[in-house]
C-alpha cells in the first residue's frame, strides 16, 4: 500500500494530466449511469431522480403490460442491426477488395474521395436529400417512373429505403478499414500463386479473403455489443419522425427520445432504457469473451 | 503502412501487365457505386441553383428547367440567424475538438506510463462507458434538473469530448510509434513531465491527432441530437438546429392544413420553399466537403493505426 502511494507520488504530474478527461468522464458517463435508478422509481421531475418514491417493479410491469410497443421496437431494433451488419460488412469487404484489385490507382483515389464523403452528412441534412429523391409530388422517383408512390405513408417501404441510405452513408467509409489490411498483404503470395498457375479469382478467394476474415471476425463480434443501440439520426430524422411509419422505423434509441421530447411515460421509458443498457452490458461482454478466443490482441480487457 | 502501399504499387508489374476487359468491367461497376454516392450531393448543389417554380411544377431534377438564384439569396436574406448559428457550430467545433484532444492525450500519455500503478485502474475507468451507459433518458435528467445545464453550449461540446475509443487511438499511437527512450532522454537532460508531454510528445503525436480531430470535428459539426434536446435559445442555435427546425415548420404546415390564411401571411417570410432549403442544406454541409480532402490521408492512417492494434 505504501509502495502503491509512493508510486502515485512520484507520478502525481501523471495523475494531474489524467484528472481533466477523468472529470469529463465522471460527470458525463458516471453519474448518468446511477440515474437509471429510475427505473425503480415512480419519477417526478420536480423531486429529481433521488426524491423520486420507490416503485418496487412497477415499470417494468408496465412494460410487459404495454408490450405490443416494446417488442416492435425491440424486433425492429434487432433488425435492423443485423441487415446494416451483415448486408455493410459484405459490401464493405466486396469494396475493399474491387478498389484494391483496381490498377488505375489515380481513378480509384479519387472515387474513394466520393465515396468517403456521405459519412460526414448529419442526417438532418440528409433528410432533406432522401426528401427529393422520394416525395410523392416533387420526388425524382415519382416523377421519372410515375410510380406515384405515397413513400412517407407506407410503413412496408422504410427497411429498403433506409438500408440504402445506411449504406450510401457508412460502406465507403466502412471499407477504409479493410483496404488497409489489403496494403499489408505481402505481395510475394500473389505473385507465388501466379506462376502456380491461380487466375485471380483463386487468388482472391485463397488469399485475399482469408487475410480478411481475422479483422472481419473482430469488427462483427465488437460491434455486437451495440445490437441495442441504432443510429438515432437515421430512424428519426430521415423518416421525418412519422407516426404512419413506427411499425418499421421505431427503434428504442428514437423512442426514447421521443418520450424526452413528448414529457411522457418516463416510467416505461426508464424501464426500457435501463433493459437496453443491460442488455448491452452483457452482449458486450459476451462479444469480448468471443474476441478474447479468437484473437486475444484485439480484445478491448 | 504508406511505405507497404506504395512496394505493392511498384512490385505489382502482374497487375499493370492486364490492363484488360476485366479491369474495365471492375472500373465501370466502381464507376456506377461511386455515382451512387455522389449524385445525392450533387443533387443538393443542383436544387440549391434551381427555380422555385421548376421544382413545384416538375419536381426536383438533375437538369432542372431554369436556374436561378433566388434560393441562395433567401437564405443570405436571413443572414443573422444564419451567421450567428455559423458562429456557434465553429465556436463548438473547434473549441471542443481542441479540448477533446487536450484532455485525451494527456489520459492517454498518463496512462501509457509503465511503471504508473495507477494506470490499470484508470483503464478499466476509462472502458466502462464503453460497456455500460446510462442511456438518453438518464443523461437529460441529470443534465438539466441536477447539472442546470439547459441552454448551455457545454452540453454541446462536453458530451462529444472524451469518448474511449479516440483515447485508445491515441493511447495505441503512443506506445506504438513514439520511442519511450526519447521521452527518457528528455528527462535526463532535466526536462519536467509536463515539458517532455508538450515538447516531446505532443508533436510526435500529429498524425493520430490530425486523424482523431478530424473525426471530432465532424462529430461536432453534424452533432443535431444534443442540440436538440438542449438548446432553446435563438443565439445558442447550432446549424444542425437550423436544418431540423426547417423540417419542423414544414411539417407544422403539411399537417395543419386549416391554418388560416392571416397566420400563413404572418408567417410569409418563413415558409420554407425547397430550392432555400436546399441552399441552407449545401451552406451546412459545404464547408465539411471542403475540408475534408485534406484530411483524408490523416484519417485513413489514424483507423489504420487505431483498430490494428500494433
Amino acid at each position: 500500500m505504501k509502495s502503491f502511494l509512493e508510486n502515485t507520488w512520484k507520478h502525481r504530474a501523471h495523475v494531474v494530466m489524467a484528472l481533466p478527461a477523468f472529470l469529463i468522464l465522471f460527470f458525463i458517463m458516471y453519474v448518468p449511469m446511477a440515474g437509471l435508478v429510475m427505473a425503480f422509481k415512480s419519477f417526478d421531475f420536480s423531486k429529481g431522480i433521488w426524491g423520486s418514491p420507490w416503485c418496487g417493479l412497477d415499470n417494468f410491469k408496465f412494460l410487459m403490460a404495454s408490450k405490443n410497443t416494446f417488442i416492435s421496437m425491440t424486433r425492429n431494433t434487432i433488425l435492423y442491426y443485423i441487415i446494416f451488419t451483415g448486408l455493410g460488412t459484405f459490401l464493405n469487404v466486396v469494396l475493399a477488395i474491387a478498389i484494391d484489385q483496381f490498377v488505375f490507382k489515380k481513378v480509384a483515389k479519387v472515387m474513394q474521395t466520393i465515396m468517403i464523403i456521405p459519412v460526414f452528412i448529419s442526417y438532418a441534412a440528409v433528410q432533406f436529400i432522401v426528401y427529393a429523391f422520394i416525395s410523392t409530388d416533387t420526388g425524382i422517383l415519382n416523377n421519372t417512373f410515375d410510380m406515384g408512390i405515397r413513400f412517407y405513408s407506407t410503413a412496408s417501404w422504410w427497411p429498403l429505403i433506409l438500408t440504402i441510405v445506411k449504406i450510401w452513408n457508412s460502406v465507403g467509409y466502412g471499407s477504409v478499414l479493410y483496404m488497409s489490411v489489403l496494403a499489408g498483404i505481402d505481395t510475394e503470395l500473389y505473385e507465388a500463386a501466379q506462376i502456380d498457375g491461380a487466375n485471380k479469382w483463386k487468388q482472391i478467394w485463397h488469399i485475399t479473403l482469408p487475410s480478411l476474415i481475422p479483422m472481419i471476425t473482430v469488427m462483427l463480434l465488437l460491434s455486437v455489443g451495440n445490437i441495442m443501440r441504432s443510429d438515432t439520426g437515421l430512424f428519426y430524422q430521415v423518416t421525418r419522425n412519422s407516426g404512419v411509419l413506427y411499425s418499421t422505423t421505431q427503434v428504442i434509441d428514437s423512442y426514447v427520445l421521443n418520450a424526452i421530447f413528448k414529457n411522457s411515460n418516463f416510467g416505461f421509458v426508464s424501464a426500457t432504457s435501463f433493459f437496453q443498457s443491460i442488455v448491452g452490458l452483457l452482449l458486450m461482454l459476451f462479444a469480448n469473451g468471443m474476441v478474447r478466443k479468437v484473437s486475444p490482441d484485439d480484445a478491448l480487457f | 503502412m504508406s511505405k507497404k502501399k506504395g512496394n505493392a504499387a511498384d512490385l505489382a508489374p502482374s497487375k499493370e501487365e492486364k490492363k484488360g476487359l476485366g479491369q474495365y468491367i471492375l472500373g465501370f461497376f466502381l464507376l456506377l457505386y461511386t455515382l451512387f454516392c455522389g449524385l445525392p450531393i450533387l443533387l443538393v448543389f443542383i436544387s440549391a441553383f434551381t427555380d422555385e417554380k421548376s421544382i413545384t411544377q416538375n419536381g426536383f431534377s438533375f437538369f432542372p428547367e431554369k436556374w436561378s438564384m433566388a434560393g441562395v439569396n433567401s437564405v443570405l436574406r436571413y443572414g443573422s440567424q444564419l451567421l450567428t448559428s455559423y458562429g456557434i457550430t465553429i465556436f463548438v467545433t473547434v473549441f471542443g475538438t481542441f479540448l477533446g484532444l487536450l484532455v485525451m492525450s494527456m489520459f492517454a500519455y498518463s496512462i501509457s506510463r509503465k511503471d504508473f500503478r495507477l494506470s490499470k485502474f484508470l483503464s478499466i475507468y476509462l472502458l466502462i462507458p464503453m460497456l455500460f451507459n446510462g442511456g438518453q433518458l438518464s443523461g437529460y435528467v441529470i443534465f438539466t434538473s441536477y447539472y442546470h445545464l439547459k441552454d448551455s453550449l457545454w452540453l454541446l461540446i462536453l458530451p462529444l469530448c472524451v469518448t474511449t475509443m479516440n483515447v485508445i487511438i491515441l493511447r495505441t499511437y503512443i506506445a506504438n510509434s513514439i520511442p519511450n527512450e526519447l521521452m527518457e532522454a528528455a528527462k535526463i537532460d532535466g526536462a519536467g513531465e509536463y515539458r517532455t508531454f508538450f515538447q516531446i510528445t505532443l508533436p510526435l503525436l500529429k498524425p493520430s491527432l490530425a486523424a482523431v480531430g478530424f473525426m471530432m470535428a465532424t462529430a461536432y459539426w453534424n452533432d443535431w441530437q444534443n442540440a436538440l434536446l438542449y438548446i432553446t435559445s435563438d443565439n445558442k442555435k447550432p446549424l444542425q438546429l437550423l436544418l431540423v427546425n426547417i423540417q419542423k415548420s414544414i411539417e407544422f404546415l403539411l399537417n395543419n392544413s386549416n391554418v388560416p390564411a392571416s397566420a400563413r401571411a404572418a408567417m410569409g417570410g418563413n415558409i420554407p420553399q425547397y430550392s432555400s432549403t436546399m441552399a441552407t442544406v449545401l451552406v451546412v454541409i459545404g464547408p465539411i466537403m471542403i475540408v475534408y480532402p485534406f484530411f483524408q490521408k490523416y484519417f485513413v492512417k489514424g483507423l489504420t493505426v487505431g483498430s490494428v492494434k500494433g
